[in-house]
């Protein structure tokens, strides 16, 4: 198949260009891993929606364990061990998702987590443990080590270190990123957290360069009152800024729907596009192969298209990246404020309850934001580090529009 | 050259050789380049773009590019009797010496002024870097110099570089460039890109001025006509060597090397450089691996087989013309064949 | 200019040529400041025309709302809340749509903004007065910061280009750059406040230390220093490295001119050559870049003040914003936008100074 083939020396020819910048290569490699996590994981990994131990802000790499009587640390090593037997969690609302495969041969019994002060479900579990009330509890590693080196109650505190042991650190799957204010998995939310968010970017950055495309063109090769008419316009949309502007938009209308704000992102942000597009027209326009076209009383939507456009369309890729990046700054921006749709889990949603619920200002608890944050910033550099490179690898004389 | 320099020798170049070095291996961009330049004289380099000319008045006061590498050679200036070698000046030395000692207008002079500073501004700046801090002084010397190119002095002198034409500003480069009175001015093609009229008056003012401030000139060009009007000496360079040089009467009616000759009876453009060699065959040698022997032999009407073996030396029956050629007698019969033919029509 | 006769002309000769030469000039040179000055006045317009119809014809527009709010929670009859509605907008409830608009209008221009919905007797207006000062200290020391160090780091990374420092330095530009400005400011906070514990973020709220007295004491100034100090980091970090890269750039292009050249060859000396030659010719395209940057700093300012509770124009938006105080949204907007159009404007002017070449040409 000679299509596929050349398709595919055009893109292993890409790829020897840019990895020969290496900032630009780096964005290219870090651009994959972002699709792959942000794309192709969330269909293997489940989105953590179970509330567990709240209140509970688990640190990178913590993890559930087993926690059994003493006596059986060489007993019950898995969960398989424990069939028939019961089996308890600490949870708001119910059997927590880890268990679910063994909800038909263990039976689970749950200590309710009402609050801090009131009923705490840890310690009411691990009375039940130390007095083989119940069989084994699953638990965090450090709510559980916690909860028995601050017992302040020195009887409690020698009923747990006489009776409690873990049998098995390594039950659960360490949560990579820590957990969040519910004992919600982190990762899984930045694995899941990342798609809407990007499309409704690209959705913004597309209409925008469109519009600019469109506009700039037209501006450029019609001059007269049209260029004047669509100018100014530019230069007065130019002059607002914008987001202050969405923010009262937000005000005004609240945005329920994320594609709609994506779009409406899209509509406002082809201003300074337009004008580098125009200037990019008006000199291509100038160049001999054009004045051929001209000369040979060709229309004008056929030298756009077939002489104009495909000298730009590596610079309107660039930019188009750029608009990108941009729209993705306004919409998380209006997601930090609470002033955009909070409803899909997506990473600025992360960030607004990351700092809504406090945990910005806790030292252990740091990555409910953090990691939303850097998810945010790194997609961010490797967009601007990959649109650099095409600029050096494309053409070093077109210059952005940023 | 070794002999003791004569008073009247402002620069002596000796045995110069520079090379680029580049990816592709080391250009020779100059080989043993020798001359000297007496006070007063005017000497023109002339050769194609890329025989080394540039490199060679580059070099005069070490503004070569990065990558050159001066192998071997001095650049003797002679100034009250006191001789320095450019080539071993400090960088502070450096700095003073240029402009003061030897000023360069070069090519493209159309963007040699920086354009948001007042032309006053460029020149009180010319002056201060050499410790000439006396702002009147400055503009009373750059007035009578403007009035001497030619131009409405008073209102140059206020004027902000993109207010002058481009005729005005290479007129405004060459005031600035005498404006310290160096010995040695060298001009690197002062006239293209100006209009006829415009070259015209360039060449009536450089020719007032060096009557007037006794300055020795270095130029380079590819306008013969303008070498002929204007040189004292012309020394032709191909492949970045000189192969002949002679005061500009004998080069012009009693040229010794083919390669000269082809310059001249070649048709000049005004400012298409490649045209002018247009009846000499063949391109330019490649300088990264030269030809052997004489460098112009694949090109030369008269090679034989010696000249593809051994490299010609600077040889004349006059003392003061010489040419690097083996076959000298074979370009005069030649010469006398065209004559006799132009005589019969 | 009168027109003078041909006799005239050739008798006054060569100065009168100069004035003639000069008049002319100056008379372009006005007409560049004078188109400025329209197109920021036709961009106030524009901007207040669309405020009114946004607050006042949109389908679902906030003096409905708020009529209808009223209504449900009190009761009273459509005239009633309507009047209500009308005394805080400040508009005349008995005029028509375009009267009231001319009103609207004119009211802008006297800078009478209305007053506030939710603390009724506020003026608007005076409210904006008390936090408007904060954000442009706070913008406009950090945007002056990092132009400042942007051009003396563009310039070195120019100078020293394809050396290890360059490379380093492109790279923490590309970052800077990247980086959205509020994520710098949270990473400031996590980092910064409660990793490494260097600032208590949250003693640092507000502009200023209530215990000190406003005034011209070092006390009051220091904790104003201290409560913008991470709004200002983040204004810097965030717009460092654009001026960098464009710097940089820019300062490349220009060591290819000619002039540098010849200056070199005449013998000027490097401190004169960078700045005067290199550094002034190379930072003019960043001084037109610095319109299009200021209106974007202000308006990131409603999230970065919001961040770090710095209470400035942002963070006064924010709070109208959640209380639904139209009034007030209304007002912020207008002003912002006038500031920006105004800090434009400012900023051609200066630049028609500092490129002779706009002077005459009126554009570049």
């Amino acid at each position: 198949m000679s299509v596929i083939n050349s398709i595919f020396s055009s893109i292993w020819n890409f790829i020897k260009r840019i990895s020969k910048n290496k900032a630009g290569f780096v964005g290219f490699i870090g651009l994959i891993i972002y699709f792959i996590v942000t794309f192709i994981m969330p269909s293997f990994v489940d989105f953590d929606d179970e509330p567990k131990l709240d209140e509970i802000t688990g640190p990178i790499g913590s993890r559930i364990v087993l926690a059994v009587h003493v006596d059986d640390v060489d007993t019950y090593k898995t969960m398989e061990d424990l069939e028939g037997k019961t089996v308890g969690v600490v949870s708001q609302t119910g059997g927590p998702i880890f268990i679910e495969p063994y909800e038909d041969t263990v039976n689970v019994e749950t200590f309710r987590w009402n609050s801090r002060r009131d009923g705490p479900g840890i310690q009411a579990g691990l009375i039940a443990l130390a007095n083989r009330e119940i069989d084994a509890m699953l638990i965090f590693s450090k709510s559980v080590t916690e909860y028995i080196d601050n017992q302040e109650d020195p009887e409690l505190r020698q009923l747990f270190e006489d009776n409690i042991a873990i049998s098995n650190p390594t039950l659960g799957p360490p949560h990579l990123l820590g957990t969040d204010t519910q004992g919600r998995d982190i990762a899984t939310h930045i694995v899941h957290g990342g798609r809407l968010l990007i499309l409704t970017a690209v959705l913004g950055g597309v209409i925008s360069t469109m519009i600019a495309l469109v506009f700039g063109s037209l501006s450029a090769l019609f001059g007269g009152v049209l260029d004047n008419v669509l100018t100014a316009l530019t230069n007065l949309i130019l002059a607002i800024p914008r987001f202050p502007l969405l923010v009262v938009l937000a005000g005004l209308i609240s945005f329920d729907n994320t594609l709609f704000l994506g779009v409406l992102i899209g509509l406002l942000g082809w201003p300074a596009l337009m004008r580098a597009i125009r200037a990019q027209v008006l000199s291509l326009r100038e160049r001999d192969f054009v004045e051929a076209a001209q000369s040979l009383g060709l229309s004008t939507t056929h030298i756009m298209l077939r002489e104009i456009l495909p000298n730009m369309i590596s610079f309107v890729a660039i930019n188009l990246i750029f608009s990108i990046t941009f729209a993705m700054y306004e919409q998380i921006g209006l997601v930090v404020l609470g002033l955009a749709p909070i409803s899909d889990y997506t990473w600025g949603v992360m960030l607004y309850f990351g700092r809504t619920r406090g945990t910005l200002f806790n030292a252990d608890g740091a990555s409910m934001a953090l990691a939303p944050v850097l998810a945010i910033a790194l997609f961010q550099v490797c967009l601007v580090l990959f649109a650099r490179a095409l600029e050096e690898v494309f053409d070093p004389r077109l210059r952005s529009a940023v | 050259m070794s002999q003791p320099m004569n008073d009247d020798v402002v620069l002596r170049v000796d045995d110069l050789s520079i090379v680029y070095q580049t990816k592709r291996g080391n250009v020779q961009a100059t080989t043993n380049i020798s001359f000297d330049l007496k006070r007063g004289q005017a000497m023109a380099l002339i050769g194609e773009s890329g025989s080394g000319k540039t490199t060679v008045s580059l070099s005069l006061i070490r503004k070569l590019p990065k990558n050159a590498l001066i192998t071997q050679g001095q650049v003797l200036y002679q100034r009250d009797g006191n001789v320095r070698d450019v080539l071993k000046l400090s960088k502070r030395e450096l700095r003073e010496f240029r402009w003061k000692d030897c000023a360069m207008v070069f090519q493209g002079s159309q963007n040699a002024f920086n354009p948001v500073l007042k032309i006053r501004t460029q020149f009180e700046d010319t002056a201060r870097a050499h410790g000439w801090t006396d702002k009147n002084a400055v503009r009373e010397r750059a007035l009578e110099l403007l009035r001497l190119v030619r131009l409405d002095p008073e209102r140059v002198y206020e004027a902000y570089p993109h207010e002058l034409s481009g005729g005005m500003k290479q007129r405004t480069l060459l005031a600035l460039g005498v404006l310290l009175n160096p010995q040695v001015v060298i001009l690197d093609e002062p006239t293209t890109a100006l209009d006829i009229l415009t070259q015209r008056a360039i060449i009536d003012v450089l020719n007032e001025m060096q009557q007037r401030l006794n300055f020795s000139i270095i130029f380079i060009s590819h306008d013969l006509s303008l070498a002929a009007e204007m040189a004292d000496v012309v020394a032709t360079v191909y492949a970045g060597e000189i192969v002949e040089i002679g005061p500009v009467n004998d080069m012009f009616y009693d040229p010794q090397h083919p390669y000269t000759h082809g310059l001249l009876t070649s048709v000049p453009k005004l400012d298409h450089e490649q045209d002018f060699v247009s009846s000499i065959a063949g391109a330019p040698p490649n300088l990264i691996s030269p030809p052997s022997g004489c460098k112009f032999h694949p090109r030369c009407p008269y090679a034989t087989d010696k000249c593809s073996e051994d490299d010609p030396t600077l040889t004349g029956e006059k003392p003061d013309h010489l040419a690097a050629c083996w076959n000298k007698d074979a370009l005069l019969e030649a010469r006398e064949e065209i004559a006799r033919k132009e005589l019969a029509q | 200019m009168v027109s003078q006769t041909p006799d005239v002309v050739a008798a006054t000769g060569q100065a009168n040529m100069l004035d003639r030469l000069y008049d002319s000039v100056l008379n372009i040179y006005r007409n560049h400041t004078f188109r400025v000055i329209i197109q920021a006045i036709i961009t106030v317009w524009a901007v207040v025309t669309f405020t009114f119809f946004l607050v006042r014809l949109m389908p679902g527009n906030p003096i409905d709302v708020l009529i209808e709010q009223i209504l449900v929670q009190e009761g009273i009859s459509y005239q009633e809340a309507y009047d209500r509605v009308a005394a805080s907008f400040d508009f005349d409830p008995d005029a028509t749509a375009l009267d009231q608009y001319f009103d609207w209008f004119g009211d802008v221009l006297r800078l009478d903004l209305g007053t506030s919905i939710t603390s009724p007797g506020t003026r608007v207006v005076d409210e904006i007065a008390r936090y408007l000062p904060w954000t442009l200290f706070a913008v406009g020391s950090g945007l002056l910061i990092s132009f400042v160090l942007g051009i003396v780091l563009g310039m070195t990374m120019a100078y020293y280009r394809n050396s290890p420092l360059d490379h380093i330095l492109s790279l923490f530009a590309s970052f800077m750059t990247g980086v959205p400005n509020y994520i710098w400011g949270l990473l400031i906070i996590i980092i910064l406040g409660i990793q490494l514990n260097w600032f208590n973020v949250g003693a640092l709220r507000g502009t200023y230390d209530v215990n000190t007295t406003p005034g011209f004491n070092l006390p009051f100034i220091v904790s104003v220093l201290e409560h913008a100090l991470l709004p200002i980091i983040t204004y810097v970090v965030s717009t460092l490295g654009g001026w960098m890269l464009n710097m940089k750039s820019s300062t490349m292009s220009v060591l290819n001119d000619d002039y540098v050249n010849v200056a070199e060859a005449r013998g000027l000396k490097d401190s004169r050559i960078i700045t005067a030659y290199v550094g002034r010719n190379a930072s003019l395209p960043l001084f037109t870049q610095l319109t299009i940057s200021i209106g974007f700093v202000l308006g990131s300012g409603v999230v970065i003040e919001e961040i770090f509770v710095y209470w400035g124009l942002g963070h006064y938006l924010f709070a109208s914003i959640t209380t639904r105080d139209y009034t007030s949204m209304q007002g912020v907007f207008v002003i912002l936008v006038i500031t920006v159009v105004f800090a434009n404007l400012i900023a051609d002017l200066t630049y028609g100074f500092l490129d002779p070449r706009v002077r005459v040409s009126g554009q570049k």
